[in-house]
């Protein structure tokens, strides 16, 4: 079973294996953008489908949705891929694996802080046993926040290892990216992240560009075509 | 008074235990002028509110079946259903939705959307029940209209909007603004039942018109008009009151309304709302299956002149026999008429029609499309359909979930023997979810149902209304098994005892089916088989599957793939192949590589914040699959999947955990394999039973 879900894996998650490590490494921020509608949420439950297939564990953090929405996401999505594989009576056991290894809190109402994830992970770990190495932060508004905010969530990802995905909605109208610099309200963010995207809607596919890798600035298309519904890899990997 | 239909509406009081549903139905009554005194739930007068008839419910304090009740309100008739709010009486509530055409979401002031309520509103959600929400008790302490329409939002998903603002709040709740008209309304006399309209006080003037405009903003989404018109400040309340109307009965936007019932406040603005935001029965598209032409959709008119279809929805013990209440969804039903019972085609004539008013009547001759009635010495069961001269039409069939839990009851005497009998063949016929059945090998009556507290109820109702003294055993999980993979199978049988002998061969295999219970593939060719033997092939492997070979439970999800077999011109018989199919399927079960499955029930548990790691605690020492977890404003809750058998007793160890400050909800969601150590212990158990029972 682990081997069979492995060759499910299309999330352009794949892409940044280095390493021997399945996704961008322990500590790593790796940034998402794109405009509102584009797909940052599909993007970021693909990455963790990604890591659950890889055999990782996987926290998703909401800041908006409800558990059982971001459960359906997940579902759907792995639905849509066994059924583009034929594979679609791998569903049940499969769901139960990844269950078993994911663990989805949601923060309602601005109850959202770094402290208050330091206590959830403690929780997790002490009662649970449940330490995570992806974790995947969504519907966060950026616009409103600290960039030390987003500093101390790193720093407790990394000191459990983990590496952490975090979604940024960026702006048709307003300022643009300045050239060399992250658009804004990413640009806050820059020296923070180690992976930074961007995800663009076109003809009906989303286009993935990378802006910056490590240390260096970019503006790349990566020539990957994601489907806009799954944000799974439909051209390219 | 004659209905129109126009102006029916059959709505649904829904909510979480404690949040004052039954308070507000009260209410409701008083102020229709059907009731002329107030009761309330463990009243100090000890009479208790109208809608709770049932002795039990009116001492433990909760409504445990629904009572249906129709009220006059302006000129609308209202037919309301009190549903219950625990979860293991989820039927009650998902028979309640199958016929309403719209709901009031009640949620308390300070509680918020609860465990409860989210799990109503997924029903709603299923059904396509329009609803508008009633923030109660902001007379309470820590009451916030705000927090709720946000918790709406947050934990339901819902488009939810305020029509109306309080004026004070907890200890200084007054009345309420009502947004869409701009005004102030105060409940004056010692019932709240003089309405005071004024002007907005000054000091609220700024909030009302803030929230006003948010109002604006949410309608305007349904209205291109009410748009226009409010970008130049024209907004009337009718384009108002009709955007609102589109997007509820779109289920697009849950108009938020706000009061206090204890308090009398607030309620009658509800009705208000009741009439003119929710759907008459002829908006709402309902469908019917025509049982002769292979369960083809028909497409019901709520049209009082078409063919008569009427589907009874709920059965009750009444002092004058069973009383039958049925949704009449076309055509007219007439003291006096006859009309067929569509599951065996039998006609039944009508007697006595009535009006229900919790538990008082008032006789009449016909309803039409669209109402809710009850009737009189009608033999049924609950979920049948009713039609007139025509095509035979049924109501498509609710959902029913599996029974998950058993026990056994024995009488106590003979007197309490027949009394039991007469209890069960009532609940049986009242409740679908509630099943009984003999157990062969012990002799004991095993009673089956959704959760502890559903068949407890049971008991009791049997120990009080049918004076049934009964012993119960401890409960029992509703376990299964199942094959895992694929198994082949040949086998002959073969008898020659003087006289005819018996002979048949049976080929083929057995595999695990995904879905269902049981299937039967025939693959003979060349009549190896004779035809006429084949169902006698799947009658004894379908036999085969009502005690599973580990721990005696059934056995689901099989295919039996046929391929091959012989017969012989004489001594081949149905016997024979019956005998065979049996016989296969015993010996090629094992080599299926069988499991036990265990029911999974979905648990949410709510509490304070500070009891997070203790509500996982107890979660995870009960083998429970952690889904998910949320915070929000200081309470935490926790979605996990836990196996039916950790559950007994949890809500005594859950309240120890969390000092009674947490509650929880549970409903099942699926058979899942039992893990090993679960299966060598129900092997065990199993082994022993079976080996006590040959001594």
């Amino acid at each position: 079973m682990p081997d069979l879900m492995n060759q499910l894996r299309r999330s352009p998650r794949k892409l940044l294996e280095r390493d021997g490590h399945p996704g961008p490494g322990p500590g790593q921020l790796a940034l998402v953008m794109a405009r509102a509608g584009v797909g940052k949420t599909a993007f970021l439950v693909a990455v963790g489908l990604d890591a659950l297939l890889s055999g990782q564990k996987v926290l998703h953090l909401s800041l908006d949705s409800t558990v059982e929405k971001v459960r359906d996401w997940y579902d759907d999505v792995l639905m849509e891929m066994l059924r583009d594989d034929k594979k679609v009576d791998l569903y049940s056991p499969i769901q139960l694996r990844i269950e078993r290894r994911r663990h989805i809190h949601t923060y309602l109402g601005n109850s959202f802080s770094p402290d208050r994830l330091s206590e959830s992970l403690k929780l997790l770990g002490e009662v649970m046993d449940f330490v995570p190495q992806v974790i995947v932060l969504d519907q966060m508004e950026l616009e409103g926040v600290d960039p030390v905010t987003v500093e101390e969530v790193k720093a407790q990802a990394a000191k459990i290892g983990a590496e952490l995905w975090v979604a940024c909605q960026t702006h048709r109208e307003g300022p643009q990216a300045e050239p060399g610099h992250l658009p804004p309200p990413a640009d806050r963010l820059e020296e923070i992240a180690d992976l930074a995207f961007r995800l663009d809607s076109h003809d009906a596919k989303v286009r993935l560009h990378v802006l910056k890798d490590r240390q260096q600035m970019l503006d790349e298309d990566l020539h990957i075509l994601l489907d806009p519904q799954t944000l799974l890899v439909s051209v390219g990997l | 008074m004659k209905h129109q239909i126009e102006r029916i509406r059959n709505i649904g009081i829904s909510a979480h235990i404690d949040s004052g549903k039954t308070t507000l139905t009260e209410r409701i009554l008083f102020y229709a002028q059907r009731i002329h005194a107030i009761h309330d739930v463990k009243g100090k007068d000890g009479v208790g509110a109208t809608m709770d008839h049932m002795e039990l419910e009116r001492e433990r304090g909760i409504t445990i079946t629904s009572a249906s009740t129709y009220v006059e309100w302006g000129d609308h008739h209202l037919n309301i259903i009190d549903t219950p709010g625990h979860v293991d009486f989820t039927i009650e509530v998902e028979r309640a939705l199958r016929v309403l055409d719209g709901a009031v979401l009640v949620l308390c002031a300070v509680a918020g959307v609860q465990s409860q309520s989210i799990t109503v509103d997924r029903q709603m959600r299923r059904y396509k029940v329009p609803r508008i929400a009633f923030v109660n008790k902001c007379d309470r302490t820590g009451a916030s209209p705000d927090r709720v329409v946000q918790s709406l939002r947050d934990k339901l998903g819902h488009n939810a909007v305020l029509l109306q603002i309080p004026i004070g709040l907890e200890a200084d709740f007054e009345g309420v603004i009502d947004l869409v008209e701009m005004k102030a309304i105060y409940f004056r006399g010692s019932n709240g039942e003089q309405i005071e309209e004024a002007p907005i006080p000054d000091e609220m003037r700024e909030l009302a018109e803030e929230r006003r405009a948010e109002l604006l903003d949410a309608a305007s989404m349904f209205s291109d008009e009410l748009l226009e018109a409010a970008l130049e400040d024209q907004a009337t309340p009718e384009m108002i009151y009709d955007a609102v109307r589109k997007g509820v009965l779109s289920l697009d936007l849950t108009p938020v309304m706000i009061g206090s019932a204890y308090k009398n406040k607030g309620v009658q603005p509800l009705l208000d709302a009741v009439n003119r935001y929710l759907p008459s029965p002829e908006e709402v598209p309902i469908e019917a299956v025509d049982l002769d032409h292979d369960n083809a959709a028909v497409e019901l008119k709520a049209d009082s002149s078409a063919q008569t279809v009427a589907y009874a929805f709920k059965l009750d013990e009444g002092r004058y026999g069973q009383l039958t209440f049925v949704r009449v969804y076309q055509g007219t039903l007439a003291k006096g008429d006859t009309v067929i019972r569509t599951s065996n085609n039998r006609k039944i004539k009508i007697g006595r029609l009535v009006r229900i008013h919790a538990d008082k009547m008032e006789d009449i001759t016909a309803a039409a499309a669209g109402d809710i009635v009850g009737l009189f010495g009608i033999d049924c069961y609950s979920g049948e359909t009713f039609v007139g001269d025509g095509p035979r039409l049924a109501m498509t069939s609710m959902f029913v979930p599996d029974p998950v839990i058993s026990l056994s009851v024995s009488p106590v005497d003979s007197t309490a023997q027949d009394n039991m009998s007469k209890a069960l063949q009532r609940f049986t016929k009242e409740d679908p979810t509630f099943r009984v059945h003999l157990d062969p090998e012990s002799g004991e009556t095993v009673i089956s149902g959704m959760g502890e507290l559903h068949l407890e109820v049971y008991l009791e109702r049997m120990r009080r209304e049918y004076r049934a003294d009964v012993e119960s055993g401890a409960p029992q999980v509703a376990y299964r098994e199942a094959i895992s993979r694929q198994a082949e199978f040949d086998y002959v049988h073969k008898k020659q005892t003087g006289g005819s002998g018996q002979y048949a061969r049976v080929v083929g295999h057995l595999e695990p089916l995904d879905e269902g219970e049981y299937e039967f593939v025939d693959k003979i060719k060349g009549g190896n088989i004779p035809t006429e033997f084949i169902p006698a092939c799947d009658k004894g492997f379908r036999s085969a599957l009502d005690k599973g070979r580990l721990i005696g439970f059934p056995i689901v999800g099989v295919r039996v793939v046929l391929v091959d077999g012989a017969a012989h011109a004489v001594d081949s018989s149905d016997m024979a192949f019956q005998t065979a199919s049996r016989a296969a399927f015993r010996e090629t079960y094992h080599r299926a590589k069988p499991q036990i499955l265990e029911p999974v029930m979905r648990v949410s548990v709510e509490g304070p914040g500070e009891f997070q790691g203790a509500i996982y605690r107890s979660l995870m020492q009960r083998r429970g699959n952690i889904i998910g977890s949320t915070e929000d404003s200081g309470f935490a809750r926790v979605d996990a999947e836990v196996p039916l058998a950790e559950m007994f007793g949890y809500s005594t160890s859950l309240r120890s955990d969390t000092q009674g400050k947490a509650e929880f909800t549970m409903e099942f969601s699926r058979y899942a394999p039992a893990p090993r150590e679960t299966t060598e212990e129900l092997l065990k158990k199993y082994k022993g039973q079976t080996a006590e029972e040959n001594d």
